[in-house]
């Protein structure tokens, strides 16, 4: 017996109903319930439409300087911004392109709607009041940002200063620069945007945070701070002789000592000379899911905590250490290692700090148009990551490392102040290695840590170094 | 000779019709720089006039039975001119140019088919017109590609969507010949287990139909006609058979030519590319620009949206056609957007009404049929634009702009009033 037409039409009548109700869930999940998350997103031209009709808030540094404000044009608003060399911090924002660097990580706060202050959000998302904007204030001490531009000279690269006490971002230049003010003017922006994509140098990427290089020899400072955590004594000899290989297994594969050595390390010798062998040996010991963990403590290859958009590295391209070469490789800061020059800074400071990694933010406080905070950004410790006794040992080799003799890292000495520090000189596919230096200062109670990056610099981590002890002195004030 | 009947709810109704038309038209003028200007009125004006001698035509005529129908395609169409005022108003005159156009087809379909069940005897003619259609705009001198897609015919600058006229005829075609054969297709004699073996000569043209379909949409790439096809085709044959086992079948064919399209064509790649990862930073600034641009505009939405005229879905490229519903939800939010949702619902429900109530199979299945193009289209494109399913270029019915799709529906609704007249003249009921 067939079944009859009605029974049918019924069942398909059912059956759409059904399919409605599940669309109109679906169109009341966009509409209610991820509209915060979209609304925020820095793509979202609704947001953006504040850069044109109406002024966005100020971006100001530590001192109160203007960085970035809203001129009236003929009728429409752009942001001007004043100090180029900060470009990648303010980022941008562009009615057809978006926004970038605290311009996109504080587009609510920019226009009166700050997270912290969730009564402006709501006054605007169901009432259409708007609050006047206010002003984001940064971390950024202009002397310092002014050493540290100077320090790069025009070079391809990045310096980034921390106050390792509490995440804040002193100065941060990237090299080569763009012009904000060209992509947010809707006379430029078009041309702008075009060269800027264009250019072979990227000059858009903020090469502190977003920049990937191979950390080179700073990364010995967490394969040490893994070894002494896992029972390896730093002050046992370890004998080193150019070149190496574990066994016959590695066929024509060497680790290579930059000095040629032959003789017996302790690991403050390894840190003083940067001995690749020693750290290729001590990295093999202990095994490569320990360098693993440890660099992952340190934040390389997880997600950042900084408050504008950063990259997150990686420890290997699986994220595995688990052939021997590659191992040894990563133990002294090879094989398939990437990370960010602010990533490095960071473990500089979590060192000076006794172990207790600083959150890194750009911006101090927001404030509102009455210039009252609204909110605070003081995003507390991201966790101790190795023990107070770990972090006072690598800090005495590290202090070596700068000031013992024969030192590779001397050039960032500064007079009167024991600085903690380690040079790097990175194997690159693209040239010349890239110049590493990270440390920080006074090494007893530090309020400064740096990450100097010199890409493809002749003589590596030699012409870093001396950067370094420049912005670490601006910053203390020497 | 032919009474004239009383169709006093539909002329009720169309007095709501009216003030919606009217009032969305000026809210959108008043948020406009410029503001209202009183001259902005004609349109909808003409609008409410051309709703108004559409009633007047039908009581004349004597029609009988359903009265919700014409308001809710009114209402439909009325939103679908403030939408385009509001998104692409360069395009208004045109659409209402449209409008007018499709209310003669519909007074054309109440008047020329003089006995609605001889359309069954032409199934042959049908299938063939369709096929025609179908393959017209593969043809060199008329046919258009736009946007990849090779779909439309053209003369001139006047272009139609061929589709848009075939759904129509397949939904004629499979209700003649699924009158025809629908014992013999669901009573099958033979079962593998629980599989029952189809008796496969009587299939032979409906596969040969689909086949046809399947690989002219290969060519013509338009992935949401493919859809609609294929969705009409289970449709028709489940409200035939009530073999759910088809349908199944049919779900299953279509994941499997799903994924063999997804490794095969780059475009069917890109859509469901797109779907699953639309902000990522690989699509959003190209091929998902459209997509994320629309779920800012519904994030904007909120309970009760942003007001007519005052949100930024012009944003979104192409909004006027692909993205209207994000851009209504936008600035009427989810309250607005389900009550869009509702009305498509009541539409579908009358139109399943008066297939349940229609005297022989094939008015049944040719109601059910076309109340279900409409369920399936506003399925697709909503779920399309709030990315439930991939984004397919399927218009809403009604309200997206676009000529062919508004003339094709207004025939179907006409084809609806048209099958609860003949009801209601057989039953003997108002």
């Amino acid at each position: 017996m067939t079944r009859s037409i009605a029974a049918n039409i019924r069942g398909l009548t059912l059956t759409i109903a059904l399919a409605f109700l599940i669309t109109s869930l679906g169109v009341g999940y966009w509409t209610l319930v991820s509209g915060e998350e979209l609304a925020a997103d820095p793509f979202n031209p609704r947001l953006v439409a504040a850069i044109r009709d109406r002024p966005r808030g100020i971006i100001t540094d530590a001192a109160g300087n203007k960085l970035a404000e809203s001129a009236q044009t003929n009728n429409a608003y752009k942001r001007v911004y004043t100090d180029k060399t900060l470009a990648h911090v303010t980022g941008y924002a562009s009615f057809q392109f978006g926004a970038s660097g605290i311009e996109a990580a504080y587009s609510e706060s920019l226009i009166g709607q700050d997270p912290g202050d969730p009564l402006s959000q709501w006054r605007a998302r169901y009432l259409r009041e708007r609050v006047p904007p206010g002003s984001v204030m940064l971390g950024i001490d202009s002397k310092i940002q002014q050493a540290a531009v100077a320090a790069l000279g025009g070079r391809r690269g990045a310096i980034v200063a921390i106050d390792p006490r509490n995440g804040a971002i002193l100065a941060s230049a990237s090299w080569p620069q763009y012009d904000a003010n060209l992509v947010s003017d809707p006379a430029t922006e078009d041309a702008a945007w075009k060269q800027v994509n264009e250019d072979p140098n990227k000059p858009l990427i903020n090469r502190v945070t977003q920049g990937l290089y191979p950390p080179g020899s700073t990364f010995k400072i967490i394969t040490g701070a893994a070894a002494i955590e896992s029972g390896v004594d730093p002050n046992a000899k370890v004998r080193v002789d150019d070149p190496w290989q574990a066994d016959r297994s590695w066929g024509t594969y060497f680790v290579r000592s930059s000095s040629r050595a032959h003789g017996d390390y302790t690991m403050a010798d390894g840190y003083r000379l940067s001995e690749n062998i020693y750290f290729a040996k001590i990295g093999l010991q202990i095994g490569g899911p320990k360098i693993a963990e440890y660099a992952q403590r340190f934040g390389i290859g997880a997600p950042s905590r900084c408050d504008i958009t950063a990259a997150k590295g990686q420890v290997s391209r699986t994220g595995l250490l688990d052939r021997p070469t590659l191992i040894a490789d990563t133990a002294y800061g090879q094989g398939e290692l990437l990370a960010t020059p602010l990533q490095m800074a960071l473990v500089a400071a979590t060192i000076g700090m006794g172990g207790v990694m600083p959150t890194p933010h750009y911006a101090n406080e927001v404030r509102d148009a009455e210039g009252h905070a609204i909110r605070v950004i003081a995003p507390g410790p991201a966790g101790q990551v190795i023990s107070p006794d770990t972090a006072r040992a690598l800090t005495t080799m590290l202090v070596g490392a700068v000031e013992g003799p024969g030192a590779f890292a001397f050039a960032a000495k500064i007079a009167g102040v024991h600085v903690a520090g380690k040079t790097g000189s990175a194997e690159n596919p693209s040239g010349a290695p890239h110049g590493w230096f990270v440390g920080f200062a006074p090494a007893e109670a530090p309020t400064v840590a740096v990450a100097i990056l010199l890409e493809n610099s002749p003589r590596g981590g030699e012409d870093a170094a001396p950067l370094g002890g420049r912005v670490m002195a601006a910053a203390l004030g020497k | 000779m032919i009474a004239v009947t009383r169709r006093r709810p539909e002329l009720g109704l169309l007095f709501w019709v009216a003030a919606l038309g009217i009032t969305g038209s000026v809210a959108v003028a008043a948020a406009e720089v410029a503001g209202f200007r009183p001259q902005q009125l004609v349109v909808p004006a003409t609008f409410v006039l051309i709703a108004f001698v559409l009633h007047l035509f039908l009581a004349a005529r004597g029609i009988r039975g359903d009265q919700l129908l014409l308001p809710i395609a009114a209402a439909l169409t009325a939103i679908g001119l403030v939408l385009v005022q509001r998104l692409a108003s360069n395009l208004l005159v045109q659409q209402l140019s449209w409008t007018l156009i499709a209310a003669g087809a519909f007074a054309a379909t109440i008047l020329i088919p003089r006995d609605l069940t001889a359309l069954s005897r032409f199934k042959w003619t049908w299938a063939l017109l369709g096929v025609l259609l179908l393959l017209s705009p593969l043809l060199p001198v008329i046919g258009r590609e736009v946007n990849g897609a090779r779909i439309w015919i053209g003369l001139g600058t006047v272009t139609f969507e061929p589709w848009e006229a075939v759904k129509i005829l397949l939904v004629i075609f499979f209700a003649a010949y699924l009158e025809e054969f629908r014992e013999v297709l669901s009573q099958t004699q033979r079962r593998f287990g629980p599989v029952p073996v189809p008796p496969l000569p009587y299939f032979g043209p409906i596969v040969a139909m689909w086949a046809i379909a399947m690989v002219v949409m290969v060519f013509e790439r338009d992935l949401g006609a493919t859809l609609l096809f294929l969705g009409i085709f289970l449709a028709m044959l489940y409200l035939a058979t009530g073999e759910a086992f088809y349908t199944l079948i049919g779900i299953l064919l279509l994941l499997v030519g799903g994924f063999v399209a997804y490794h095969t064509f780059g475009h069917v790649a890109a859509c469901v590319d797109v779907w699953l990862h639309p902000v990522a930073e690989e699509v959003r600034f190209s091929s998902g620009y459209q997509l994320v641009q629309g779920l800012f505009a519904l994030a904007n939405g909120g309970l009760f949206g942003a007001g007519l005229g005052n949100g930024m879905p012009d944003r979104i490229p192409v909004v006027w056609s692909d993205f209207v519903f994000d851009a209504f939800a936008e600035e009427v939010g989810f309250a607005g957007a389900l009550a869009l949702l509702a009305l498509y619902l009541l539409f579908v429900y009358r139109g399943m009404l008066i297939a349940l109530r229609a005297p022989t199979p094939f008015l049944q299945l040719l109601a059910a049929g076309l109340s279900f193009i409409v369920a399936l289209q506003t399925l697709v494109i909503v779920g399309g634009n709030a990315r439930l399913i991939p984004l397919t270029g399927i218009t809403l019915p009604f309200v997206a702009y676009g000529g062919s799709s508004l003339v094709t529906n207004w025939m179907l609704v006409a084809l609806l009033i048209r099958v609860s007249d003949l009801t209601a003249r057989v039953k003997g009921t108002p």
